[in-house]
């Protein structure tokens, strides 16, 4: 088998990562509008968080003046001129598999290519509420099935481990920014009425939902729910697995020290957290994370993980950083 | 493999003979109907509206179904090829870079037994070609000899003297190549002209087929039209073949200008079918060991034979164009030192412009001492002097065309042009008639074809692919391209052309004579 080309391996990785991405923020969105809709009319709703979790809120007040629902949504769903919106990545993924066709399974670029027809003619009903979630919940499923297509006729070498590999870092920076954001903000947030409702909002927006009632039992609660999303190793979505999953990807990989090192910083930040969380008022004894702690963690690990692409584009593509 | 239940059999024909009985169905489409003048000729149904040999089927199919019927099959076709992602690109096309494939569901129907006398003739057309070209870098024995005047070899833009005296692998420059084909109002098909540089279509061809199996599988299931699915694996036999000596499994690169081109699709699609890796000029580097490697995320790595699919002028900018930034410099010395194979050879294309062509059938009577099976369109060589006159008496009747590459300036076509304009033509041919040779007004046959919710005759041509190395392979069939537009020869796909599955089909009274004797 003859190694990957450099740059087939850069656009593999990318096309990954804005999978990836159009899949979370789709699942972000989704999970954000069910908990808004549970919330009574008397209670104050902002759908600001959507902007810092998407992380481009300077290039959202460049453009908008007013903060309400149909333009956020549109703004992170469907619109061409945010780079990181769902449709965005989704074209953007597809013009990479273009250059990349012959080292995908050829369902993969069917899928992709479905999707990507599928968002680009049906923006608006991305946007409005009565359609949102049909079309929210169509680019999870096609990305699963990619996944599936990947899993199950993808042959384990270098192509498969750069894929891997965009997928697991994206994954693992989209769960930060969602716990970063909106379970820091509820931890630091005294005893909210509706908390339990609004950390379900959290856990479903990671899938979590399900898997975290298994695993932890009992009533929702948001110190367990927070403990979950970052340490589980079983669940997929959990940081500790998702860097776990990137180091057995770049030790697949030839000459990956430098990046492993950059990883183990991140995994790292991980360690030194304390495995207690709390939310206040409750007795703090044992060292315990607060909302504050949490978010500057998160951020943390937002920049390891920064280092560790700057670390992969330098080792092993050739044209260096080109995208944002 | 297991079945948890097994279904009562059903003969699929029963259920077509059903169609077909069931009466006219209000949009009922007859072939006779098509029969709209005497001076073209049909690909599906003869003068009195009777199905051609080998389209007995088809054409009754065509009819069982009714219109309405054959569009749903067009629509659902349309929409496999838009979910394949089965495109071509458009330069200056406002809607983007690639745009889905232009296909109509009718296919074109060819007797086998017609068909295997093209494809010798095809095989014996590359065959000279390909000694003629290797000649040309060499020996010159043929203008030598007075065949081929020496004249015009110093006239030819395709000519790369760089190429003097190398011998490639079985002698053979051409590797991959196309002859676009056409069929005139008198039912003889000749070649139109030859594609020796880098001819594109052959993914086409084979999706069309892959969407065609879909939109009649009743059709595929009942008669015997030859597959066409085993070219990408001879292509990749062939350039095996050519790989230095001594390669275990070669590397196979296949070079793309990249995402802009216009054939990049095919590119893809042709790095996938044979496993070969897609690269860029970019990803390619001559080292000084005169070998050339393509860059990994693991280093550099040796290649050992590349497709190129970019125009000679292009591949080394050390050699050729030193402005081009797909080519790979140093690639010519790791070609002339032989630690690379590239396929087509560069420097091919000089044995298909337009005055080559002309010369063809005195090409292949001189390597093979043979008469041309598939003819050329008669091509008046305005240098010799009866060749001129015959033009000139008789240019009302005739395509004038210039000899060397410059486009289309120049071209007169007899029946549309006015007096005066033929008459300053016959003026620029005595003035230099090298430049100029001319061809009599071809009428081009048709298929039945969806337009617009209605089935009309359009024009067509066939473009077969041919792969010579050690041995010469034909596609069964080919590229059949259709121009949409009523009346229109332009079969582009740039520019308003259609494309059209193409069915070898065996000849009915052959398969009943092979069922009845249990050869099927």
């Amino acid at each position: 088998m003859t190694r990957l080309l450099a740059r087939v391996a850069e656009n593999l990785y990318w096309a990954s990562r804005y999978l990836e991405r159009s899949e979370d923020t789709a699942r972000i969105v989704r999970s954000f509008t069910d908990a808004m809709a549970d919330m009574p009319t008397s209670v104050a709703l902002t759908w600001e968080p959507l902007l810092a979790i998407a992380g481009n809120r300077e290039l959202y007040d460049a453009g908008h003046v007013r903060v309400e629902e149909a333009d956020i949504v549109r703004f992170i769903v469907a619109d061409p001129a945010n780079p990181g919106s769902v449709t965005s990545s989704v074209s953007a993924a597809r013009d990479d598999l273009r250059t990349t066709r012959e080292v995908v399974p050829v369902d993969a670029w069917h899928t992709v290519n479905d999707l990507y027809l599928y968002v680009s003619s049906n923006r608006e009903s991305g946007v409005d509420r009565r359609t949102r979630n049909r079309f929210l919940a169509r680019v999870v499923d096609e990305n699963r099935r990619l996944d599936g297509v990947i899993s199950s006729s993808m042959v384990r070498d270098d192509a498969h481990a750069f894929w891997r590999l965009g997928q697991w870092l994206e994954r693992a920076d989209m769960t930060t920014r969602v716990l970063g954001v909106r379970a820091a903000a509820l931890l630091d947030s005294p005893d909210d009425e509706h908390g339990s409702v609004l950390w379900m909002g959290v856990l479903r927006s990671l899938s979590a939902m399900q898997m975290y009632q298994r695993t932890v039992r009992g009533p929702i609660e948001g110190g367990a729910a927070v403990r979950f999303a970052l340490f589980d190793a079983h669940f997929p979505r959990s940081v500790a697995f998702c860097l776990d999953r990137t180091r057995k990807s770049l030790q697949y990989l030839p000459r990956s020290a430098e990046a492993q090192e950059a990883l183990a910083a991140a995994s790292g930040v991980l360690r030194r957290l304390p495995s207690e969380v709390s939310v206040p008022g409750a007795d703090d004894t044992p060292p315990v994370l607060v909302g504050r702690e949490l978010d500057e963690a998160m951020d943390e690990i937002q920049i390891a993980l920064g280092n560790v692409h700057a670390a992969v584009a330098d080792t092993y593509f050739s044209s260096g950083e080109r995208r944002p | 493999m297991m079945c948890r239940s097994s279904r009562p059999f059903t003969d699929p024909s029963h259920a077509a003979n059903t169609l077909v009985i069931r009466g006219r169905k209000p949009d009922v489409v007859t072939m006779a109907e098509l029969r709209t003048d005497d001076d073209t000729w049909d690909e599906l149904v003869d003068g009195r509206g009777k199905a051609r040999a080998g389209a007995t089927e088809v054409v009754r199919l065509l009819e069982g179904l009714g219109l309405s019927e054959i569009q749903e099959r067009q629509d659902l076709a349309e929409i496999d090829i838009l979910s394949s992602g089965i495109t071509f690109a458009v330069y200056g096309d406002g809607r983007g870079v690639d745009r889905a494939w232009p296909f109509d569901v009718i296919p074109r129907v060819i007797a086998a037994s017609e068909w295997r006398r093209v494809e010798r003739g095809l095989k014996q057309r590359l065959t000279a070609l390909n000694r003629f070209i290797d000649d040309l870098y060499n020996e010159q024995r043929i203008i030598a000899d007075g065949v081929f005047p020496a004249e015009l070899l110093a006239d030819s833009v395709n000519y790369r003297p760089e190429c003097r005296g190398i011998r490639p692998p079985h002698g053979v420059w051409a590797h991959i190549s196309g002859s676009d084909l056409v069929r005139n109002s008198d039912g003889q098909i000749h070649v139109l002209e030859d594609n020796l540089r880098v001819p594109s279509g052959v993914s086409y061809m084979l999706e069309n087929r892959a969407v065609s199996k879909r939109a009649f599988g009743d059709l595929f299931a009942r008669q015997s039209i030859m597959p066409v699915d085993a070219y990408t694996d001879r292509l990749n036999e062939m350039l095996g073949s050519i790989a230095p000596p001594g390669i275990g499994w070669p590397t196979i690169a296949v070079l793309t200008p990249g995402i802009f081109n216009s054939a990049y699709f095919e590119h893809s699609f042709l790095a996938q079918r044979l496993g070969a890796v897609l690269v860029e000029g970019r990803d390619l580097i001559v080292d000084d060991d005169d070998c050339v490697y393509m860059r990994t995320i693991d280093g550099l790595e040796r290649v050992h034979v590349i497709y190129r699919r970019v125009d000679d002028l292009f591949i080394d900018p050390e050699v050729f164009r030193d402005d081009s930034v797909i080519g790979v410099p140093g690639l010519m010395r790791a070609w002339r030192a032989g630690n690379v194979g590239i396929a087509n050879a560069p420097g091919s294309g000089v044995a298909d412009d337009k005055v080559v062509y002309a010369w063809v059938p005195d090409i292949i009577r001189y390597y093979l001492d043979e008469e041309p099976i598939v003819p050329n369109v008669p091509t008046y060589r305005c240098m010799y002097e009866d060749e001129r006159r015959h033009v000139i008496d008789n240019i009302g009747d005739m395509v004038v065309k210039p000899a060397n590459e410059s486009g289309g300036y120049g071209l007169v076509i007899g029946n549309r042009a006015t007096r005066t304009e033929l008459d300053e033509a016959a003026a620029r041919i005595e003035a230099d008639p090298r430049n100029w040779v001319a061809q009599p007004i071809l009428q081009l046959s048709t298929v039945p074809t969806l337009c617009d919710g209605r089935i009309e005759p359009r024009h067509v041509d066939l473009r077969p692919f041919i792969l010579s190395g050690a041995t010469t392979y034909v596609t069964a069939g080919g590229l059949t391209r259709v121009a949409l537009r009523k009346g229109s020869l332009i079969v582009n796909s740039s520019q308003g052309g259609g494309s059209k599955d193409t069915w070898i089909v065996e000849d009915e009274r052959a398969t009943n004579a092979q069922r009845q004797s249990g050869a099927v």
